[in-house]
């Protein structure tokens, strides 16, 4: 695919200076090296520190020094009843508003597709929640939700049904959290979904017409095999960030009420920062990237992504 | 034939009604916050709600900008995002021209490749940690340069790959004659390649300037005054337990909004390679 260019000059002339002649001859690694610096220097030592501190007992006060504590710190993820929650909380959350953006964006990606096909502003309008600062999403469905004087409770009331407490209501917390995690995300899935139908072959089409195929049958057996790469990477990149999510949720409920909007990025900041608990925050981030991690080749290898 | 035509109306009008709905669910809340922050308060709390600020002001504008430190807060971010941007953007060129076309042993350059995304895929929780207690150490905690270095861990391997997707569009033709015209290999990539790559510099630069500027659990947990915070911290600071101040944080979440919309605009065709890290080209 890509056309490799030799390392050297193609011209036999010997010129330029000893100096230019050696950057030259150096030139792959001098232009990789910076940014393999910088990555080494910014990955290395925190997992080598997260590692060093999952396995010690770190305390707050900096003049004593940190005791050997084995594998204490993983042996409490068991019994942890507020990193239970927390796991359960991501998963739910991840699974639901993924699964919910991605039939949602499919869907309004099938008719643009269908039936707009060049309007270039609609879609720079439809996908612009996604760029906006999370924080400002947040503040905005903050309003939204707002028991007292929200919108949502006035739509409730003209539609004659009791209004609700939204975020602050422990049993549509976690609701409301994924409404807005959808507003804002689904223009993503939309978009890739969008890209991956302009790419599609015309003729396919043209031969399931003549063979009188549905346009279920069509979808089924011709537009999903052909976007099947473009959702692997959609869903990947999804997944991974929704697996991660904390600025709404700090922002909208702050983890509750009564932990039910919990996740796992949130909980690693309290231990880390309320509770000055270092070790234990850091045996919770390497469960959460060696997940991660596995999750992902796991999913990479599934779907052939790797080529 | 006339009922397949009326149901092909019917779906038409069907579709244009779901986009419609699609639309309005979109940019309702986006008016919504910009209509509150020209309310007054007790319009921000009336009930039935005011669909649009029938009394405008710019009260909530010169509490944040002006009474309270907001201006210093987007300066920052403003500083932040632009050195986080040139530094990922200069150094992941260089590594996205070398992936795209020098020639390595083995499987070498898929591997280097991989690595480099994947320090991207660390959660940000994980990396913080052991950031704030290097930073401590360093005494820059609570400084912009603190700031701008965690930022680059997490825009370097996505201008990396973003600029390697670019560079692997270009023809390689235009280098090689440059070279056989007597350049340098350096000189091909700085005359040749990078002005060739323009269109995919500014898409790239754009994107890292959006993500600093929307970025926040870095800032929130490297920064403590306004010496650093940046907008995100600022506003978030306005909603506290005991009050939320709605007017101001809606002015400033407003502001937050408006350079993205802008960029936003401009960066659409290369939308699509940027969310998928040059993985699938719009």
């Amino acid at each position: 695919m890509t056309r490799a260019l030799p390392t050297s000059t193609l011209s036999h002339r010997a010129r330029g200076s000893g100096l230019e002649q050696w950057v030259e001859r150096h030139l792959r690694i001098l232009m990789l090296a910076p940014a393999m610096l910088v990555l080494l220097a910014l990955t290395i030592f925190p997992s080598a520190y997260m590692f060093v501190a999952a396995v010690t007992r770190i305390s707050p006060n900096p003049d004593l020094p940190w005791e050997f504590a084995g594998l204490q710190n993983f042996t409490r993820l068991l019994t942890d009843q507020q990193f239970h929650i927390g796991l359960r909380n991501t998963l739910v959350f991840t699974v639901s508003s993924v699964t919910i953006e991605f039939l949602l964006g499919l869907g309004l990606a099938l008719l643009l597709d269908r039936y707009v096909r060049k309007l270039n502003v609609l879609k720079t309008l439809l996908m612009l929640p996604m760029m906006l600062p999370p924080v400002a999403v947040a503040i905005t469905w903050k309003l939204i939700y707002e028991p007292q004087f929200g919108i949502l409770n006035e739509l409730m009331f003209n539609l004659g049904l009791p209004p609700q407490a939204w975020a602050g209501d422990a049993r549509l917390a976690m609701l409301s959290l994924i409404i807005a995690d959808v507003w804002q995300w689904t223009p993503f899935m939309f978009l890739l979904m969008l890209a991956g139908l302009a790419s599609l072959p015309i003729e396919p089409y043209e031969a399931a017409a003549i063979d009188g195929a549905s346009a279920w049958r069509q979808f089924r057996d011709l537009t999903l095999p052909f976007l099947k790469p473009v959702i692997a990477i959609a869903l990947l990149l999804r997944i991974m960030d929704a697996l991660r999510l904390f600025d709404l949720v700090f922002i909208l409920t702050g983890g509750g009420p009564a932990d039910r909007t919990k996740t796992l990025s949130l909980y690693i900041y309290q231990v880390a920062y309320r509770f000055a608990d270092q070790s234990y925050a850091a045996a919770i981030s390497l469960f959460v990237l060696f997940a991660t991690v596995a999750f992902s080749t796991w999913f990479i290898k599934r779907m052939r992504l790797a080529e | 034939m006339l009922r397949s035509r009326s149901a092909a109306v019917t779906q038409e009008v069907a579709a244009y009604c779901g986009i419609a709905i699609a639309l309005v669910i979109t940019l309702f809340p986006v008016y919504w916050i910009a209509s509150n922050s020209f309310k007054y308060d007790i319009d921000i709390f009336a009930i039935p709600p005011e669909w649009y600020p029938v009394n405008p002001t710019l009260k909530h504008y010169r509490a944040a900008f002006i009474e309270r430190p907001f201006l210093q807060y987007a300066l920052n971010s403003l500083i932040i995002a632009v050195s986080t941007t040139a530094i990922s953007v200069v150094l992941g060129t260089l590594a996205g021209y070398a992936l795209a076309r020098f020639q390595y042993p083995g499987r070498w350059r898929h591997q280097i490749s991989f690595w480099i995304l994947s320090t991207r895929m660390m959660p940000p929780i994980v990396t913080i940690i052991p950031l704030y207690v290097a930073f401590n150490y360093l005494n820059m905690l609570n400084t912009k340069p603190a700031v701008v270095i965690a930022y680059t861990a997490f825009n370097l391997p996505f201008a990396t790959w973003m600029m390697k997707s670019y560079f692997q569009d270009l023809p390689v033709e235009l280098e090689e004659a440059a070279m056989v015209d007597g350049d340098t290999r350096f000189g091909a990539f700085l005359r040749v390649a990078l002005p060739l790559a323009r269109p995919g510099l500014a898409a790239t630069s754009i994107f890292c300037l959006i993500i600093s500027w929307n970025e926040f659990l870095l800032a929130l947990i490297l920064t403590l005054t306004e010496r650093s915070q940046t907008l995100p911290i600022g506003i978030a600071g306005r909603v506290t337990q005991y009050h939320t101040y709605w007017g101001e944080i809606s002015a400033a979440g407003f502001f937050a909004c408006i350079p993205i919309m802008i960029f936003a605009f401009i960066v659409q065709k290369h939308l699509v390679r940027g969310l998928s890290f040059g993985a699938v080209k719009g």
